[in-house]
């Protein structure tokens, strides 16, 4: 038998994938969020809410990834924006080459701001670089303080965690100060905001923080 | 959760490195995974021996090296393992580091047949 050194990082295909779309953004001027969280921890209706507070001030275009149906693309679709469903089809997390398909059909060119919603998934989509500009997570409070601790990847990964569905505190045992000091100690840089699509608290500052972030991608930042 | 399309893009990468060695048969793979990848190596072991399946690699055998978490502690510098990534720094029992090691999902060897040997699976 004869040993052959290789060295190679198994997700490299998915890297070069997603280098080659974030050259695409980059080259259209367009920012690139990636939104992550569990299971129905409120991305889509987060997303019907953003559509309604940006309209008329950015063009907000969605990719939504789904294992199946195209019932979170039909939702956002109903608020005015521009969406594409990617269906995984059993895949647990979208990876760079379903996100080089789907701008086939969602020319970068013709947005400001791109969000893409990943799969419902608190561990894969942390792993799979999609040529995004920022990872952002949505922990809500129904899901448990302990979660940076036990599923630390998606944590560390992002730039940005909502505090989700904050209108549910008085009714569940979740200590917000807890997984933040968890979260931050993953990642110390990590912006926190909490927000209720429900109640409407917070849509401001995640509106702002999602401005802010497309204009110093703008400025080179 | 995606053993399946790790472990085909694994004999993706293996079937191309045997073709460029020759084409002969890949016996032996071996991987570094690291403690915060989110792949369950039972899982993954299972779904790389049926992807090799009808490919030059059938019948290999999947040696996973398991790397531990590794952080440097933000507070003091202490570098070590960690059984957790917020367990506290066994130094200054600060909480949270950076991850020097625990990322990591890498072919690092294979062993090939040579292609004029190559005859049944082992
Ligand atoms: N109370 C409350 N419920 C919410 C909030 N946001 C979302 N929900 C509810 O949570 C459920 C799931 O919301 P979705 O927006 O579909 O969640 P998702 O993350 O897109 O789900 P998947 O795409 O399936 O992973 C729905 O019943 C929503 O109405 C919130 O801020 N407060
Ligand atoms: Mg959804
Ligand atoms: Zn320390």
């Amino acid at each position: 038998m004869t040993e052959v050194a290789i060295q190679r990082d198994v997700l490299f295909d998915n890297d070069a994938a997603a280098a080659a779309n974030r050259a695409r953004f980059r080259a259209a001027g367009t920012y690139v969020l990636n939104l992550m969280s569990g299971p129905g921890s409120g991305k889509t209706t987060l997303l019907e809410r953003t559509a309604e507070r940006l309209r008329g001030r950015v063009r907000l275009g969605v990719i939504v990834g789904d294992i199946q149906t195209r019932r979170d693309a039909d939702r956002i679709g109903r608020h005015g924006v521009a969406v594409h469903q990617v269906n995984t089809g059993g895949g647990c997390h979208l990876d760079a080459r379903m996100v080089a398909a789907a701008l086939d059909v969602m020319d970068p060119a013709d947005f400001d701001v791109l969000i893409v919603e990943n799969v419902g998934n608190l561990v894969c989509p942390a792993e799979f670089d999609l040529g995004e500009h920022d990872k952002a997570m949505i922990l809500s409070v129904t899901e448990g303080a302990d979660k940076p601790a036990k599923y630390p990847l998606m944590f560390h990964e992002s730039r940005l965690m909502i505090l989700g569905k904050v209108d549910l505190l008085p009714y569940v045992d979740f200590d917000p100060d807890a997984a933040v000091a968890d979260a931050r100690a993953l990642n110390p840089a990590l912006a926190v905001l909490r927000l209720s699509s429900k109640t409407g608290e917070g849509l401001d500052d995640w509106a702002d923080w999602l401005l802010q972030r497309m204009r110093q991608f703008r400025d080179g930042r | 959760m995606h053993e399946v399309a790790v472990a085909q893009r694994i004999v993706e990468a293996l079937v191309d490195t045997a073709g460029r060695h020759g084409g002969g048969r890949v016996r032996i793979a071996r991987l570094d995974l690291g403690a915060l990848t989110c792949v369950d190596p039972e899982s993954l072991t299972f779904a790389f021996d049926v992807g090799c399946r009808g490919t030059c690699a059938e019948g290999c055998r999947l040696e996973i090296t398991r790397l531990p978490l590794v952080l440097r502690c933000f507070a003091c510098g202490d570098e070590g393992p960690r059984d957790g990534p917020v367990d506290p720094c066994p130094r200054c029992k600060a909480i949270g580091g950076e991850v020097r090691q625990g990322r990591e999902l890498r072919l690092t060897t294979l062993e090939l047949d040579e292609a004029s040997q190559a005859e049944g699976v082992a």
